[in-house]
């Protein structure tokens, strides 16, 4: 996963920075000391690319100078401000795109029910979020820092309450596992060159936006299939360990196997997951006996948020 | 004794979601009772025909090639609909109206994706609707759901690499 991106990284150095191929093959030092050498130190506190009304939220990230978020990610350290952060942009991007849907009830419902299987992991003081958006197609997504969603085209076709916690718990897995940022880092290095080859970035808004490419295609882009079965794996535990049918998302998956593979609403996910009888497989594999001894979780189907 | 009783309730109630005809995606030992303890009443192979029956925690009770007994859940695939005709006919039955006028309408694509504008008006609503820990937990409470403890699922070894290891599993309770 990690070759290509080197790979093309090199190229970029060596034909840009005149680097030879020795030096190209040490790429994080080659990286580290030119940022030191190009990336000036900010001028001036830059709030004016902030959207308004989040500048609360971005306060902490935003005293950090831009460099130094370009350096964690590059070095694989970014601390939980800048994930969110990072996730805080996504996450815009994607509302920009689909709304959430109109019904305060639904997405209070939604948060409360994501939150407790959240504090089944091992991150329970991320600002966890969650949101049901308005679009008929079959997916859910996360972002960097916490940000869950899952669409109203997906909600619709839950039977209870253990089933949408299921679908938000292997959403809440990939963000534990910080499965896009990790994608991120992977591919940022080549802003990052791009930043020093003259167009510098204002903010770091720009730069993070730089670095999750444009818009929120980011969540379009498909992770590897094993990040796909850990979050499932991940999905059945929390699920568990909330209390609910541990079986509710193996439930979620069978259903939306037997949408039609030509069906528009399942085109992404069938384009970005493993099919789910694929998915279904390996959950078979993976939880073999190991949840024999966990008494049957609960549905609560009685108070299941229906859509209006 | 209670215990399945409280098993079997709680089966019943998720019944309709699991029962109708499937297919073993696993070689599987059918078991008289729903445990791992439970004496083999019949070899299943993968591939095998299955009626769902019932729903108990993780098990399955289906009925194959004259045998009723017991299986994994996940060891079984329900074959709710094998083609697209089916579907779309399962689906211009649902008495929603609103599912029968989407069905032609296209998906979410990388496309609009890439064009999405940053909007910090639905971020912002979206944080209005943020729960707090007490509230999310008083809420599960409410429910009567209760933490339980569960291990992560280590990732199964690659397919083919532990042939041996089947018999065994069903060996003992862990």
């Amino acid at each position: 996963m990690k070759r290509p991106v080197r790979t093309v990284l090199a190229l970029v150095l060596t034909g840009f920075l005149g680097l030879g191929p020795a030096q190209a093959l040490d790429l994080g030092s080659a990286l580290k000391s030119i940022l030191k050498e190009k990336i000036k130190p900010k001028d001036s506190q830059q709030t004016l690319d902030t959207p308004p009304g989040t500048q609360q939220q971005v306060q902490p990230a935003a005293e950090k100078p831009r460099d130094q978020l370009l350096k964690s990610l590059l070095a694989g350290s970014t601390s939980q401000a800048d994930e969110v952060r990072i996730g805080q942009r996504i996450a815009g991007n994607l509302l920009g795109a689909v709304p959430l849907v109109r019904d305060d009830g639904l997405q209070r419902y939604v948060n409360r029910v994501g939150l407790w299987v959240a504090l089944q992991g091992e991150r329970p003081d991320l600002p966890w979020r969650f949101g049901v958006i308005d679009s008929e197609d079959i997916n859910a997504f996360a972002a960097p820092g916490g940000y869950i969603f899952i669409t109203k085209g997906l909600y619709r076709r839950l039977n209870n309450e253990a089933e949408l916690a299921g679908v938000l718990a292997h959403e809440v897995g990939h963000v534990l596992r910080r499965h896009h940022l990790k994608l991120l880092q992977q591919s940022q290095a080549i802003a990052a060159v791009g930043s020093l080859l003259g167009s510098k970035f204002k903010s770091e808004d720009q730069l993070v936006q730089n670095i999750i490419g444009n818009g929120a295609e980011v969540v379009a882009r498909g992770l590897d299939k094993d990040a796909e079965y850990e979050a499932d794996r991940i999905g059945v535990v929390l699920t568990a360990r909330a209390g609910y049918d541990a079986y509710a998302l193996p439930a979620v998956l069978a259903d939306i196997g037997h949408v039609a593979q030509g069906d528009k609403r399942v085109s992404l996910l069938f384009k970005t997951h493993p099919h789910p009888e694929e998915r279904l497989g390996r959950l078979a594999e993976a939880v073999d006996s190991h949840l024999d001894d966990v008494p049957a979780g609960q549905s609560v189907a009685g108070r299941f948020y229906r859509l209006r | 004794m209670t215990r399945m009783l409280h098993l079997l309730c709680l089966g019943l109630l998720t019944l309709p979601v699991w029962a109708g005809p499937g297919t073993l995606i696993k070689d599987e030992d059918l078991k008289s009772s729903p445990s791992v303890a439970a004496a083999r009443v019949a070899a299943l192979a993968k591939g095998s025909n299955v009626e769902i029956l019932a729903r108990q925690g993780g098990w399955t009770q289906i009925r194959a090639g004259g045998h009723t007994g017991w299986v994994r859940i996940l060891s079984v695939r329900a074959n709710t609909s094998t083609g697209s005709a089916a579907d779309i006919a399962a689906l211009a039955s649902r008495r929603d109206s609103r599912v029968v006028a989407v069905a032609g309408v296209r998906g979410l694509n990388e496309e609009e994706l890439k064009m999405a504008r940053f909007d910090a008006q639905e971020l912002q609503s979206m944080e209005r609707y943020r729960a707090t820990a007490a509230d999310a937990t008083g809420f599960a409470r409410a429910a009567g759901l209760s933490q339980r403890r569960v291990p992560y699922l280590p990732a199964p070894a690659p397919a083919g690499s532990d042939p041996n290891a089947g018999p065994n599993a069903w060996g003992g309770v862990q």
